[in-house]
């Protein structure tokens, strides 16, 4: 009786006449009913030869294969979601190592004295003004809750660039003010400030330096050229040579100016180095 | 009423007359985009309704493409599959089976296309089919004697199980099938409840369902091949 009643919404769900809910139900129901499934087929196969319509038997289980072939697609579109979603990891990856090693990169510069952006000093919660052979001067606080003093004469800069920003954020923040500063400096030629430069503990600067150019010569997220570039830098370092980055900058010259730096920098950089 | 049942039968059964994509009546067209609604809805189920509804006709199209069964029949899984994947930009400006036989027309062709691009696969496939599977392909093709003698007995079959129906239930599935009215216009038409009009159809389908089933299941024994 009940299984009389099932067939009769079936014929009524094969026509529409059946209301939503119990097509729900019964959909549920066909999925796993064979006996249902042939005779809905057998329902259309009748209408068919009423209308003269041509038509050809299929072999058993061809809705099966269709189901199944869905299936297999839809599991395609999960694994390519997968993959997007590993892609999508790899490239915030190698955005964060790229940032990382451009801000290392950038404290080195920093360390050697030459350099037009700021000084900064994260363990120390501290920003030191430098003022490099009439270059721009910045004065940055990147906030530490260890220690969280400002350099003498940071914040008395006038219309400089001031960034705070947290530690992880640091870098991001030193990248600006230097973009800031060339392009202040291009357009009229003058530093918009003068200060006198905190001093700035040049050893333990060149120590830091020297320990970030480590990192990143022997890093597996650097890549290859900037592992390069930093071995022939440790090498020209131990030689004595003038285009050494970090340590031997410093030491030689501590007041070089930005262009040297940077001249320095991109010679240290160049291939065959 | 019943005058009118009769010459609709006899009219739309015996003149052999193919009424192809456009024989569908609107109703049917109705409770298709029901499905289908249901289908853009997530429900994968009503999909798997559809396909069974129209994997006769759709096997039967592309197989005017593609004389082999079995290529009909990949060719034919591909359109379905097409067009599940194309269903959410189904708009139901058209009819369901008027828009999944564009997508099988479409997919046939550039299977033959495929086909004709690379005759070496083709002159595989011909070959690598062995006698039984040959066999089992021209039974089912509706193009051979054996097709066209298994089309032939479901015609039949089914026009002489109407022939047999009690005249309200005869009645009723004609309006149904071959008009294409809804219950309740075939309530009104007969004078009776909707519920009445549901279990005649009912038992018309059912009546003839039996007879097709002692067909099969006699002569042919290949019921499971209408799954």
């Amino acid at each position: 009786m009940i299984q009389e009643e099932r067939e009769s919404q079936l014929s009524a769900m094969f026509d529409g006449e059946l209301p939503a809910t119990e097509c729900e139900l019964l959909s549920r129901r066909i999925d796993r009913d064979e006996n249902l499934r042939a005779r809905w087929s057998r329902y259309a196969l009748i209408g068919a030869a009423m209308r003269s319509e041509p038509v050809a038997t299929a072999r058993s289980g061809f809705a099966r294969r269709v189901s199944a072939a869905l299936r297999g697609g839809d599991t395609r579109v999960r694994a390519s979601r997968g993959r997007k979603m590993m892609l999508n990891a790899a490239v915030s990856a190698s955005l964060v190592v790229g940032v990382a090693g451009m801000s290392i990169t950038l404290l080195r510069y920093t360390a050697a004295g030459g350099g037009a952006v700021a000084s900064g000093q994260v363990a120390g919660g501290q920003v030191a003004g430098g003022q490099v052979g009439g270059g721009q001067v910045f004065s940055g606080e990147m906030d530490s809750a260890a220690a969280p003093s400002r350099a003498p004469g940071s914040g008395a800069v006038p219309g400089n660039t001031v960034a705070r920003s947290t530690a992880a954020g640091s870098t991001a923040a030193i990248s600006t003010m230097a973009s800031d500063a060339l392009a202040r400096r291009a357009s009229n030629g003058e530093p918009v400030s003068y200060v006198t430069p905190a001093s700035v503990d040049t050893a333990n600067t060149a120590l830091r330096t020297e320990l970030a150019d480590f990192i990143v010569a022997h890093s597996q997220y650097s890549t290859p050229l900037m592992r390069r570039n930093m071995l022939s830098a440790f090498i020209s370092s131990d030689a004595g040579s003038d285009f050494a980055p970090s340590r031997a900058a410093v030491t030689a010259s501590p007041s070089a100016s930005a262009a040297g730096a940077l001249h320095a920098t991109f010679a240290a950089s160049a291939p065959g180095h | 009423m019943a005058a009118t049942a009769d010459t609709l039968t006899s009219k739309n059964l015996n003149d052999g007359s193919s009424s192809g994509m456009t024989g569908l009546p609107m109703v049917a067209d109705a409770s298709d985009l029901s499905l289908v609604r249901r289908v853009q809805r997530g429900e994968r189920g009503a999909y798997d309704l559809l396909v069974l509804k129209y994997q006769h006709k759709v096997v039967k199209l592309v197989m005017r493409y593609l004389r082999n069964p079995a290529d009909a029949e990949d060719v034919a899984q591909e359109a379905f599959v097409k067009a599940y994947r194309a269903l959410p930009q189904f708009r139901g400006d058209s009819a369901f089976y008027t828009w999944l036989y564009r997508i099988a027309i479409n997919t046939a062709k550039n299977a033959l296309a495929a086909r004709e691009r690379n005759p070496v696969s083709y002159e595989l496939d011909t070959h690598g089919n062995d006698d039984s599977s040959d066999m089992v392909g021209r039974l089912k093709d509706p193009e051979t004697p054996e097709g066209l003698a298994l089309t032939e007995e479901i015609r039949d079959t089914v026009n002489h199980a109407i022939g047999e129906l009690p005249e309200d239930l005869r009645t009723a599935i004609v309006l149904r099938e071959l008009e294409g009215m809804s219950y309740e216009e075939i309530a009104a038409s007969m004078d009776c409840p909707v519920g009445t009009v549901r279990s005649r159809i009912f038992r018309a389908r059912e009546a003839i369902d039996r007879r097709l089933r002692e067909v099969f299941d006699g002569g042919l024994g290949r019921t499971e091949e209408l799954v």
